[in-house]
């Protein structure tokens, strides 16, 4: 039982890290009706930067929020420079557009920081704490912490600013928006911003359990497609509780039925089984279908 | 005579290329030879790819673990049950054309977008599924193939072209392939030209109005899936033959993407954009790590670095940068400027005649 | 005195049809236009030329300034409100986040609050609705909700496509009365294309008619209503 409520609870950690980058990729598809294929190389690489800056003495928890200042920018500059020229592609063209910019990316962090992989070492201990009478890392607990404090953010911007209403608006009514002022093209470019600093969290909450190096992010990707697709691609909320729901899964499936190797296979099942069962996820309203 | 002369260019340029083709193992090296195997079985896939993107507009970022399907058949059915190997390559590609046909099912409902996750993914996890059954798969390590050796009459005929020189089997590899290649090619430009290719443009380009003017939608759809499948199982299966060896590590993520990129780049919706794409996809790499760490005025430190990582940055700006300029790729460029060339020598009159631009896949 | 808006020999289409002919216009400062004509003549096309929505060639002045080349978002924000055909409803958003997106752009929070208490006052069903997904108001509702909005833009010139269309006649006379207040009470000018011709010309002092892309008659409306051959040929009543 001890062992079921740890891998419950480090399954719901890892769910925070899934969720996290799984809201990432539902902000840009609200934004544009695309998947942003380069999201985990993104956040890969705003982590590169954390690491960064914490080995030339700064402090983590300052590092912290200027990689997401960074990454925030990043991401803006990313949407103007490759994604606005291509805004009104068809599909195809932008998948691979952004595929095109997951290996640029991916090339550019080997490139400038090398394949060795690095330990990124967390301020929070692998002390554990007792709950439940199981025990829990603080190192899990704070994945948790941070998660759901970002997660809570996002949800007061969006919902709850003048910021968030427009961008909100842009997403989802772009012809309308712009009758009424909304400089839509920049709320694209903002949501892009918005979206890397939130999956460079991911990045930066994951570093520590595996470690840095230029392919981290390729399998946590897959994992927050899961997130995203059971969720509802187009639903902040389903980010959330399909990162959870991913998490804890994919941890006790793998714990106690198929074995660690398969985890990534389970969260390929879960996305199959999504599709071809419910398309919109648990809250999504978007036509997974074709018209 | 008046034929020949009225014939477009494009077939005498057809014909160049497939006597240097024919040619090439004559006049240069095994290995290099057996390079350009790997570009003819990237062109094979690729035009499989292409009936299924370009023609019936389904995205697919996982034809790599359709290679790697084809691949592990052949050599499970050498390596186990003795099969010819000649044999075992349109088993493979008819086997993976099921399986094909059997995803291209639940393809059906997703959107564009959807089918490239749930591609994506399937690629992402395949080596890890292909590891798994040890026994059947070799599991890690793979499964080794012995090359195969040239028949009599290949040997024979070879010698007698080169003034006696033995044929490798490299050599023999790549005829195999460059007449499957052309086989496929073949059965390709057949079936765009007719029917089946004409309703799968329909369903490209407008869905609804197709299925209203009684095209089975689905039938069509799943047989490009079914099709393009079956190209890329042969493609493994060469695949496989070709280097020796396949293993889970053969067919990752970045094969299946850069699948998908020769097929974008060599030109969707075009007959001959596939073998564009192949020379692309395989030439690339070599030549972007190369190239940088031959330009003497770059220093060695950087040079070092960019051969780590330079195709992958070179790849990626490249891609990006094609997509933003020349959706259509490469054919498609060419297929444009070939077409304003013509038209300014021609004088041009017609601004007002209110034509529509020729489809560019009328090759 | 220099109109508030002009069109000089406006030309512009989608792709190569081309939609408008050369089309001129204008409306006078605090003044009411109505611009009718048949289905396909273009009506919608003006409108969408004004605030930018399609590529034109001639001129347009608004206060004076050209818009060749501004951006819509920034059209709009110089003054115009726009409610185009179909009346751009944020269905996603609530009602209260609609009007928000009216007021967003606007400095002066006092004028904003004593606007917010006009558009309540026309429009009650509104303040009720507040929090209510704007995808559940009728069709006459999700008018008024665009009027209201456009009003809380503060805006000097109003552009109405086809306001009535749709609604029931006694919500269409509602409308019209509290545009008609609008414009006397805040002096804000109206550019209304309208298929319903009768009402446009009761409520406007001048009218264009479209046909086929070019201006077949402009004249005061009590000239034009009373004029039986142009409302035969023209206007269909």
């Amino acid at each position: 039982m001890q062992e079921f409520i740890q891998q419950v609870v480090s399954g719901i950690a890892s769910g925070g890290i899934f969720a996290s980058l799984a809201l990432a990729l539902v902000l840009i598809y609200n934004a544009m009706g695309l998947v942003n294929f380069a999201q985990g190389e993104m956040a890969m690489f705003a982590t590169f930067i954390a690491y960064t800056l914490i080995s030339h003495g700064v402090n983590y928890f300052i590092a912290f929020p200027l990689t997401l200042g960074l990454a925030f920018i990043g991401g803006v500059l990313i949407e103007r420079a490759v994604i606005r020229p291509v805004e009104r592609a068809p599909v195809l063209t932008l998948v691979i557009v952004t595929l095109g910019l997951a290996t640029l990316i991916n090339g550019a962090a080997g490139f400038l920081f090398g394949y060795t992989p690095n330990y990124f070492s967390s301020p929070f201990s692998a002390h554990t704490v007792n709950i439940l009478g199981a025990f829990a890392s603080y190192q899990d607990l704070s994945v948790i912490a941070v998660s759901g404090i970002v997660l809570v953010a996002i949800y007061l911007l969006l919902q709850r600013t003048t910021l968030g209403l427009t961008l909100r608006a842009a997403a989802h009514h772009p012809e309308a928006s712009r009758l009424l002022g909304v400089r839509v093209s920049w709320m694209l470019a903002l949501g892009w911003g918005l979206a890397s600093a939130v999956g460079a969290v991911s990045g930066i909450m994951v570093a520590p359990i595996l470690l840095l190096e230029p392919n981290m992010m390729q399998t946590i990707i897959i994992y927050a497609f899961a997130a995203a697709v059971l969720g509802g691609i187009d639903s902040p909320l389903g980010a959330v509780v399909g990162g959870l729901i991913v998490g804890v899964t994919v941890n006790l499936v793998g714990a106690y039925v198929v074995g660690g190797d398969l985890e990534l296979a389970v969260a390929l099942a879960i996305i199959i089984g999504v599709l071809v069962i419910k398309p919109n996820g648990l809250f999504g309203r978007a036509a997974a279908r074709n018209v | 005579m008046q034929r020949i002369r009225n014939a477009p260019p494009l077939y005498f340029l057809g014909v160049i290329v497939l006597l240097f083709f024919i040619g090439l193992p004559t006049v240069v090296s095994s290995f290099q030879s057996s390079e350009w195997t790997q570009v003819l079985i990237f062109a094979i896939v690729i035009m499989g790819l292409n009936i299924l993107v370009g023609y019936s507009g389904q995205i697919s970022l996982g034809h790599g673990a359709l290679m790697a399907v084809g691949a592990y058949t052949s050599a499970i059915l050498i390596h186990r049950y003795q099969v010819d190997y000649l044999l075992t390559i349109p088993i493979a590609g008819l086997l993976t054309g099921l399986v094909g046909f059997v995803l291209g099912i639940p393809a059906l409902r997703l959107s564009a977008l959807y089918l490239a996750l749930a591609t994506f993914a399937l690629a992402v996890v395949a080596p890890s599924l292909i590891k798994r059954p040890v026994q059947l798969t070799g599991g890690v390590q793979g499964i080794l193939l012995t090359p195969p050796d040239p028949p009599q009459f290949a040997k024979d005929g070879f010698a007698a072209v080169t003034g006696g020189l033995g044929m490798t089997s490299d050599q023999w590899m790549y005829y195999v392939s460059l007449v499957l290649a052309l086989l496929l090619f073949w059965l390709a430009w057949n079936i765009v030209r007719h029917r089946p290719g004409r309703a799968m443009r329909a369903i490209r380009d407008r869905e609804v109005a197709a299925a209203a003017s009684g095209i089975n939608v689905a039938a069509y759809k799943t047989m490009a899936f079914g099709i393009s499948a079956f190209y890329a199982g042969i493609g493994g299966a060469l695949y496989g033959l070709s280097i020796g060896f396949v293993s889970p590590d053969t067919f990752p993520l970045a094969l299946s993407f850069q699948l998908l990129v020769g097929a974008v780049i060599g030109g969707l919706a075009s007959i001959t954009g596939p073998l564009v794409g192949g020379i692309f996809t395989f030439w690339l790499p070599i030549v972007s790590s190369q190239f940088v760490a031959s330009q003497p005025w770059i220093p060695t430190g950087i040079a070092a670095a960019f051969k780590n990582a330079g195709p992958q940055v070179t790849y990626g700006a490249l891609l990006i940068v094609i997509m933003i300029f020349a959706p259509n790729g490469v054919v498609g460029l060419v297929t444009v400027g070939y077409a304003r060339l013509q038209a300014r020598l021609r004088g041009a009159g017609d601004r007002g005649s209110g034509q529509m631009p020729s489809d560019p896949q009328t090759v | 005195m220099t109109a508030l808006l002009e069109l000089e020999e406006v030309r512009c289409g989608y792709g190569p049809t081309s939609v408008l002919h050369g089309v001129s216009l204008s409306v006078p400062d605090g003044g009411i236009v109505s611009l009718l004509g048949a289905n396909g003549a273009g009506k919608t096309t003006t409108l969408r030329a004004i605030t930018g929505g399609v590529p034109w060639t001639g001129e347009i002045r608004f206060a004076g300034q050209s818009l060749r080349h501004k951006p819509t978002e920034d059209i709009v924000r110089g003054g115009i409100a726009h409610v185009p055909e179909g009346r751009g409803i944020l269905t996603e958003l609530t009602v209260d986040e609609n009007l928000r997106l009216g007021e967003h752009t606007r400095k002066d929070r006092a004028g904003v609050r004593k606007d917010y208490d006009r558009v309540f006052e026309y429009f009650p069903v509104l303040r009720e609705r507040r929090k209510l997904s704007a995808s559940t108001l009728s069709g006459g509702e999700q008018q008024m909700l665009a009027v209201g909005r456009a009003l809380l833009m503060s805006p000097r010139l109003m552009l109405l496509d086809e306001p009535s269309l749709g609604l029931a006649p006694i919500v269409v006379r509602s409308i019209f009365e509290i545009i008609r207040t609008i414009n006397e009470a805040d002096h804000v000018a109206v550019l209304l294309v309208e298929q319903n011709a009768r009402l446009a010309l009761e409520i406007s002092t001048q009218a264009y008619v479209l046909e086929v892309g070019r201006i077949a008659v402009h004249g005061a409306s009590a000239d034009l209503k009373g004029n039986d051959s142009v409302r035969r040929s023209y206007l269909g009543y």
